[in-house]
């Protein structure tokens, strides 16, 4: 063994839980910052998680005295490039640099979405009980659409558009809260 | 396919990226418009940032996450209780999915530096008990190892098997308490807790009292430790025996015993009777002066420790503090050192071996059998909770093996425990009868990790509904509390469980643990990441490194 590895082999344990208590505390914005890009659930995770594994095996290299999320979310990007270059449909979604052009503006507006957002809970709590559950079995759950359609009773088709109608119920009403005090 | 802003198609074809299920026409659509129109883009974010806020904050739902505990797990009737395994952690699926990708990075990153098979051999040869390990390696200087395998690490649980110093000095503490410093070159053959092969080499043995009948042999001799510190330097033909204190027993073949007392030296070699000479310290002088050393920093670290735990006392919310400061072999009182919860009663100790703590002159309790507890009852409710507990594990014999856990199943108490594939377990028992959540880390403890001490911690706040276990003072795992306060902890169990169970416990239910303990704290609130970090640090064997 040489001894480089046996160094790794030291430091190994503790490395790894440095690495997990970054990575943990950073996995939400690491995982909003790929789904900017590619938003589908679980293709955003699956990339995230990909991320995790080139993020561990680089992690000598990070700088601690740098902030993790931005050093994670450049990996994040690249490893999203890479999973877009072998899917067409995304392919078609982000080509011609506008993936980059996403993330960007993404940061720049940062600021506002956290202001606009900041009411999604109590907007949450506003809707009538059968669209809350059904956002719960969405993403709380991750039951299928499939399954949810079922449960209410709707079509495909109409789950869908339904989830689309809550969305949109829920952005207006974070954005009508977010109007300042003198409007 | 053409896409304008704001329309119908806009908003269906951002509502079909978000589900996955937009086609590549649409795609290619939203891509022309995006680049072309800033305020589209705009929105495209806004509406892209609820989505996935919505898909990665499960604290927004946290009212039907504590109703969905309750309606998907079982009933935790007495027949069900045998269901409470670990294999699926009750966390949303990102975060499921989160934790995989972390233990899958883990196993790749050891892969790539060609460690995790190794690892996996070891743990997969003893099939998961890793009781097998006779010694650690404590210390050393210098030290060049001659393994064919991988070198021992300092701290590292050792199995029986060859020892091979090149050069430098090393100290190896067997399980039985010996101590044996060698100093390169020397071979030593670890053959048990209580003997050891020293063909070549020089070596050091300080023996305490319930390591007696310690054994190590030579080409020339055997000799048996009767309390005492011996030298040894062996080649093949020739062997010298110092002792330093008490006495030891020789005997070389078939021949009969002969006792050397304090202050002499045998001289073993051919067949020749052993000539007897006065010891002599000079020839073990840098190992006497490595073992003065380690002794002088351990105990400053221990005095350190003693200075921190002054202050600690003074916190209110310290419920319970059990420092193993007391201990002695007519008492079984674990005193509660909190001053200001005096009224916490002490607690009490059920078998168990007084056993050495992170320092020497630490005392701490060694469990093993089934039977080994310390029990204490914690009186009232509580908003949040920490636990805190220094523990050098020696294996994880069981499936289950507890750390802290309440008797029985009550509702507002809580199991804590380490699972046998080193992932730290958790259940809260909510408020009500039949819920209860179970929050798994990843696997964190290793195998290189048994033998030394570890510092786990475990932060509940029920108001913030997180559940954060650490490892050395780092968070390893973040997880949504399902359940909420008070917890009510009353009767409970360091190092076993109390499952108020029949006399033929399901194999499950018997969850004692094998290791010793030296300190256990208990606070009323919920810790910083800085204090318990702190907690560690002023509590950790080694200075920093």
């Amino acid at each position: 063994m040489s001894a480089d590895l046996t160094r790794r082999f030291d430091n190994s344990t503790a490395a790894q839980q440095r690495f997990l208590s970054l990575f943990l505390r950073s996995e939400r914005e690491i995982f909003r910052y790929v789904a900017a890009l590619v938003p589908n659930v679980p293709d955003a995770e699956d990339i995230v998680q990909q991320t995790a594994l080139a993020l561990w095996e680089k992690f000598d290299a990070y700088d601690p005295s740098q902030p993790f999320t931005p050093w994670a979310c450049r990996f994040a990007l690249n490893k999203a490039r890479q999973w877009i270059e072998r899917r067409q449909r995304w392919q078609a979604l982000l080509e011609h640099g506008l993936a980059e052009e996403l993330a960007q503006r993404r940061q720049e507006l940062q600021p506002e979405l956290e202001l606009r957002l900041r009411n999604l809970e109590a907007c949450l709590g506003k809707l009538p009980q059968g669209q809350r559950s059904l956002v719960e079995g969405y993403y709380y759950e991750r039951a299928g659409v499939e399954k949810l359609a079922e449960r209410s009773g709707r079509t495909t088709a109409a789950t869908y558009k339904m989830l689309q109608r809550i969305r949109h119920a829920l952005q207006l009403c974070v954005e009508s809260h977010a109007q300042p005090e003198s409007a | 396919m053409t896409l304008s802003f704001p329309s119908t198609q806009f908003d269906d074809a951002v509502a079909a990226v978000c589900h996955g299920s937009a086609s590549e026409g649409e795609m290619r659509a939203l891509n022309e418009l995006l680049r072309s129109h800033g305020s589209a883009r705009d929105e495209y974010l806004l509406r892209v940032e609820v989505h996935t806020r919505l898909a990665s904050k499960p604290d927004l739902f946290p009212q039907s996450a504590q109703a969905a505990a309750a309606a998907v797990l079982p009933d935790l009737s007495l027949a069900s209780r045998r269901s409470i395994v670990f294999s699926k952690p009750q966390m949303p699926a990102g975060k499921r999915a989160l934790v995989r990708a972390l233990a899958l990075a883990a196993c790749l990153a050891l892969t790539a530096a060609g460690l995790w098979g190794f690892w996996l051999r070891r743990s997969v040869a003893r099939n998961g008990a890793t009781s097998s390990a006779v010694a650690v390696l404590t210390r050393s200087v210098d030290a060049r190892w001659g393994q064919k395998t991988e070198p021992p690490r300092v701290g590292s649980a050792l199995e029986p098997g060859w020892l091979r110093l090149k050069s430098g000095l090393a100290q190896v503490v067997f399980y039985s308490g010996a101590r044996v410093v060698l100093e390169g070159p020397t071979e030593l053959q670890l053959v048990s807790t209580m003997e050891a092969v020293c063909p070549a080499g020089r070596l050091l043995a300080e023996v305490p009292e319930p390591a007696r009948g310690f054994r190590v042999k030579t080409a020339q001799l055997n000799l048996a430790d009767l309390g005492t510190a011996f030298g040894i330097d062996a080649n093949s033909g020739r062997t010298e025996v110092h002792v330093f204190k008490g006495k030891v027993l020789l005997s070389a073949g078939t021949a009969v015993k002969e006792a050397l007392g304090e202050g002499r030296a045998a001289i073993m070699q051919g067949s020749a009777p052993p000539r007897l000479m006065g010891a002599s310290t000079e020839a073990f002088a840098s190992m006497f002066e490595f073992q003065k050393r380690s002794l002088a920093v351990e105990t400053i670290r221990y005095d350190q420790w003693r200075l921190a735990n002054a202050q600690l006392n003074e916190d209110p919310s310290l419920v319970v503090h059990l420092d193993f400061e007391t201990l002695s072999y007519s008492d079984w009182k674990l005193p509660n050192a909190a001053e200001k919860n005096r009224s916490v009663p002490d607690a009490t100790i059920v078998g168990c071996q007084r056993a050495e703590g992170r320092w020497r002159e630490k005392q701490a309790l060694e469990f093993q059998s089934v039977n080994d507890r310390v029990r204490l009852a914690v009186p009232g409710d509580f908003q949040a909770l920490t636990l805190s507990a220094w523990v050098c594990v020696k294996g994880l014999d069981r499936q289950f093996n507890s750390l802290f856990m309440c008797d029985g199943f009550e509702p507002g108490t809580i199991h804590w425990l380490i699972r046998n594939d080193g992932v730290l377990g958790l259940t809260v028992i909510g408020p009500g009868t039949g819920k209860f959540q179970i929050l798994a880390s990843p696997p964190v403890l290793t195998v290189g990790q048994l033998g030394r001490w570890l510092h786990l911690a475990l932060v509940l706040d029920g108001k913030t509904r997180q559940a954060v276990q650490y490892v050395n003072g780092f968070p390893v795992s973040h997880q949504t509390l399902k359940l909420g306060p008070p917890f009510c902890l009353g009767s409970a169990e360091l190092g076993n469980w109390n499952a108020r169970s029949g006399p033929n416990p399901a194999p499950t239910l018997i969850r004692n643990l094998s290791a010793s303990l030296d300190e256990f704290e208990l606070f009323s609130r919920a810790l910083s990441e800085a204090e318990v970090h702190k907690l560690y640090t002023e509590g950790k064997p080694e200075p920093d490194l």
